[in-house]
């Protein structure tokens, strides 16, 4: 015969564990005769199941027992036919009455946990404004991104999308109301004024529609006008209007410049519209068959309305199986690429910040857990004080259960306290972040507009403070509710040591703190380090007396090189003549602008690469003082000179790390290699590196052409100046505006404020680390502090006799530092391990600018040693003042 | 004796009690009155009634020897006793009196 089934062990224990003795018999006895017969009838599993719903059942009726076994009156008990609600209260309105009563203690209770918690809140309503929620789009949550996969598109989700492809998407799913695509555009507007540089985008007819938005002035595109010579129209952004053609609604149907062709206004976005970020200008997406029909060219971005109760999900199989079936039919093209549809949020998101805010919020949890401990400390410390009451209180015979309850609901009184002072910290944090960003790259940063106080974020405070309660609260809660009665009763008032196990878990949370606080210190000393080094660090040229500007030649106006070439000769003849300018150059990419060109290299007589995987370098197209107006060093040749003509020997200057990549220990000297389809060029000289992009582009093989042989469209003015740069902006925008008026000067900067700007992230990484890191080593050494107070007192009458005896004043220091030493030693050995994995995080985070370094992290734990010793010294110098015959006679 | 006061419930409780003699411990008790009146009762509201009116003075338990089918705990069988008896009758005779005249205007409606 089969063993008869038994009821779920945990539950039945749980049941017999919450029952007095005198009902545990007669509960859980017949609960568990009756399982027997529901397991016959309805089976096994069925029966645990039902077993453990009436155990959860059973649970209020085991606890209300338990309250009315103790028959000595408890003057906070539950009277019967009080409800919990009723109950809550009265435990709320005491809780009120002892913090009251200790309004310092609750002052620095609310005050450390209203930093924990509004760190917390303001690092949350980045995340929700910028990751979570950043779009104000209507109907946003139909909205939805969708991009080619392929092994060139690890994480790129825009610009991944070939015009084929795209068109076969359209005409294979049924999912989407609408399916638009778009193109980056930036281009020259000239009209009245002065010429501007805008970004905009190029955008299928149904763009508009797609994201649900209607023009406030005229009209979006027609179908027809996304043929090519029919498409030169144009809907300008709200703010653009405002901007540049002071809100006149008369500027409908006129025609504006737009890199020198001509287009018309058709319509006008509503304010507050910029999609994609930071677009001022929409075209009609016009392309010739030829581009139409390209599958292997992906730069588009693609972006679906779905259908009506449609879900991202059921869009992304349907256009997953399309992806495959295009692979199918074009392997030569699509063998590697698939499809996938996400949330538009989710695609348009910036995939560094995520990482980045994640970082953050780590880092504020863990400031809220050293807060939590500190104020678990500081409420052990007043258990300790008031065990003797609860003591006498447990021996009337008040439960466990009730006093715990009790002890909570402070703990929870505290936290709500808390809350007005953290959203404010909140307030200040997003306040800070706020106006730190330059108000140029606001309109850069989707959801940057959101980052306010608000309700949401006020319940997420509320939530958190409560959840905290628990974690802080608990801890004190359960030691306190329990107090070893004897003891308590017999010697409480004589201020003797408390257990050991009391002290045991107090030690252990100042260790915790500690140990909590040395990763978050590095983490901030690291940040800061990276984003010093990246603005101060060797460049490999000299940032300081930089001036830099940008331009872009219209292929339609400068289609003929000759037209190129004259024009450079032209603005930088006037620019040499400004006073104050040193030296001038020009480069087609600027290094830390965020953009790049690169080609393809063959050495000649090297071995035959992988035609289609061939190894690229940056390509600088420069004029010939570039290198000595930035000071890169020419290591070994010569740089540029007037002689290197156009109709002169084609000549390349190349980087020490592509001398050293593609030459080996050769001399590159007199060697020629092909860049992309250029002829064979001469290496005529050895340039230093340049850091490109602290990002992943340091020291990247550059090769330099003389701009008069390889004339680019893309212009950065370099100007030297020997003064006050400031004063150099407007006769060098002139300068450029006297040879072209119809050119939009741009990104008219020092090359140091470049650089800061290039490195914001990493400046607002540095401070908000560096905030969270003093946050924490405040609140360790308030931590030490008050554990070393508090046991310096709780042993007055200890140390009395110590003294008595002869104890000198060295030893009775040496006794408490020693003792806080130990902890903070312990809390320094724990938190170094853990420093060396946020070491290794924050690198892999942000890509090599920033590496843990262990000199970094033991400098930090010696410090952090000796501010703990600190914290202990206080105390141990109110020890030695203690007068042992007071402290005997207490 | 008669000024224990019984609720509805109470007697049912009682009642149901008194219907199964011997065998009265809260499992047969709370299949009695779902039986008889059709009504499920909580596990926990039959023990919170059976504890108060023990305390009450209206019920006897004892406690019977530990049962392997009950995974070796015992069974706590109820008696009605003279004060629960009193009660319950006061309780009836309170009721009958209460409803002595008003059957008829029950009836039509």
């Amino acid at each position: 015969m089969n063993e008869p089934p038994t009821p779920p062990r945990l539950a039945e224990q749980l049941l017999a564990f919450l029952c007095p003795s005198t009902i545990a018999d007669e509960v859980v006895g017949d609960l568990h005769e009756e399982f027997a017969g529901v397991a016959r009838h309805k089976g096994k599993v069925a029966a645990r199941a039902w077993y453990t719903v009436q155990t959860l059942r059973l649970v209020t009726h085991a606890l209300r027992a338990r309250a009315r076994q103790h028959h000595v009156p408890d003057p906070h008990a539950q009277r019967p036919g009080d409800s919990i609600m009723r109950s809550l209260l009265t435990d709320t309105r005491q809780a009120f009455r002892l913090l009251l009563k200790q309004p310092a203690l609750a002052a620095l209770v609310v005050l450390t946990l209203s930093l924990g918690l509004g760190a917390n809140a303001a690092i949350f309503k980045v995340i929700d404004a910028l990751v979570l929620h950043p779009f104000t789009l209507p109907d946003i949550e139909r909205l939805t991104l969708i991009a080619e996969t392929g092994p060139e598109f690890s994480l790129d989700l825009q610009e991944t999308v070939s015009p084929a492809n795209f068109a076969d998407w359209k005409k294979q799913t049924d999912v989407f109301e609408q399916l638009a695509a778009f193109d980056w555009w930036e281009v020259n507007l000239a009209s009245r004024e002065e010429a501007e540089r805008v970004s905009g985008f190029r955008v299928t007819a149904n763009f508009f529609d797609a994201l649900g938005v209607r023009p406030a002035l005229g009209r979006t595109f027609t179908a027809a006008e996304e043929t090519v010579g029919n498409h030169h129209r144009v809907v300008i952004s709200h703010d653009l209007w405002q901007r540049r053609f002071s809100g006149d609604p008369a500027i409908l149907g006129q025609t504006i410049l737009v890199d020198a062709v001509p287009h018309e206004i058709v319509g006008i976005t509503p304010a507050g519209f910029s999609f994609p970020l930071g677009s001022d200008i929409w075209s009609p997406l016009a392309l010739t068959s030829e581009q139409a029909q390209a599958r292997s060219s992906r730069y588009l971005t693609v972006i679906g309305r779905l259908r009506p109760g449609k879900s991202v999900a059921a869009a992304h199989a349907q256009v997953t199986v399309v992806g495959e079936r295009l692979a199918q039919q074009y392997p030569e093209h699509n063998k590697e690429h698939g499809a996938k549809v996400m949330t538009l949020a989710a695609g348009m998101r910036d995939q560094g910040l995520g990482p980045i805010v994640l970082l953050w919020q780590a880092s504020a949890a863990f400031v809220l857990l050293i807060a939590c401990a500190n104020i678990a400390n500081l409420l052990l410390a007043r258990g300790a004080e008031r065990h003797r009451e609860l003591a006498v209180r447990a021996a009337l015979g008040a439960s466990r259960f009730r006093m715990m309850r009790e002890l909570l609901v402070e703990s929870l009184v505290l936290a709500c306290a808390a809350v007005p002072a953290a959203l404010a910290f909140a307030w200040f944090g997003i306040r800070l972040i706020r106006i730190n960003l330059p108000p140029r790259l606001v309109r850069f940063v989707q959801g940057w507009e959101n980052l306010d106080v608000d309700l949401r974020l006020m319940f997420f405070t509320l939530a958190l403070a409560a959840a905290t309660a628990i974690v802080f609260g608990l801890l004190p809660a359960l030691r306190a509710s329990r107090p070893a009665l004897v003891d308590a009763l017999k010697d409480g008032s004589r201020g003797a040591t408390v257990g050991r196990n009391r002290q045991w878990i107090r030690r252990a949370l100042v260790v915790g703190q500690v140990a909590l606080a040395l990763p978050l210190l590095v983490a901030s000393t690291l940040s800061a380090m990276g984003a010093q080094r990246f603005l101060h660090g060797a460049q490999g040229y000299e940032p300081r007396g930089l001036l830099t500007m940008n331009a872009e030649l219209p292929l339609a106006v400068y289609e003929k090189p000759e037209s190129r070439r004259q024009f450079v000769e032209n603005v930088l003849a006037k620019l040499r003549e400004m006073p104050g300018v040193e030296g001038v150059g020009i480069v087609n990419v600027l290094p830390t602008s965020g953009g790049n060109a690169g080609r393809a290299i063959t050495v000649e007589g090297a071995p035959p690469v992988d035609p289609a995987n061939p190894p690229y370098v940056d390509y600088r197209t420069v004029t010939a003082d570039l290198l000595e107006t930035m000071r890169i060093p020419v290591l070994r040749g010569r740089g540029f000179t007037p002689a290197d003509s156009e109709a002169g020997q084609p000549v390349v200057i190349v980087s020490q790390s592509l001398a050293t990549k593609h030459f080996g220990e050769a001399d590159p000297l007199g060697k020629r290699i092909k860049l992309g389809d250029s002829p064979w060029l001469t290496v005529v000289g050895v340039g230093g590196d340049v850091i490109h992009n602290w990002f992943g582009r340091r020291n990247a093989p550059t090769a330099y052409r003389p701009y008069v042989q390889a004339p680019s469209l893309g212009l950065c003015f370099v100007i030297r100046g020997n003064g006050d740069l400031a004063s150099l902006t407007r006769p060098a925008k002139a300068a450029v505006r006297s040879v072209d008026p119809s050119l939009a000067v741009f990104l008219l900067m020092p090359m140091q404020e470049a650089l800061a700007e290039r490195t914001i992230g990493l400046q607002y990484v540095a401070a908000i680390m560096a905030v969270f890191g003093a946050i924490a080593l405040v609140l360790a050494v308030v931590g030490v502090y008050s554990l070393m107070a508090f046991m310096v007192t709780q042993r007055t009458h200890e140390i009395g006799v110590r003294i008595a005896l002869g104890a000198t004043r060295r030893n009775v220091v040496s006794l408490t530092v020693r003792q806080s030493a130990t902890m903070a030693l312990w809390g320094v050995a724990i938190g170094l391990v853990l420093s060396f994995g946020v070491g290794r995080t924050l690198g892999s985070l942000l890509m090599g600018v920033i590496s843990g370094d262990l000199r970094v992290s033991l400098g930090l734990a010696v410090i952090l040693l000796g501010a703990a010793a600190a914290a202990a010294y206080i105390p141990a110098r109110r020890a030695t003042s203690i007068d042992p015959m007071v402290a005997l006679r207490q | 004796m008669a000024d224990v006061y019984l609720g509805e419930f109470e007697q049912i409780v009682l009642l149901a009690i008194l219907r199964l003699g011997d065998e009265a411990y809260a499992i047969p008790v709370r299949d009695e009155i779902a039986r008889r009146t059709g009504r499920a009762v909580a596990r926990g509201a039959l023990y919170t009634a059976l504890e108060r009116l023990e305390t009450k003075g209206c019920l006897r338990s004892r406690m019977s020897d530990p049962r392997p089918e009950r995974g070796g705990r015992s069974r706590r069988y109820y008696s009605v006793s003279a004060s629960g008896i009193a009660a319950l009758r006061s309780a009836r005779a309170a009721l009958l009196a209460l409803w002595k005249g008003v059957e008829s205007q029950l009836e039509g409606r």
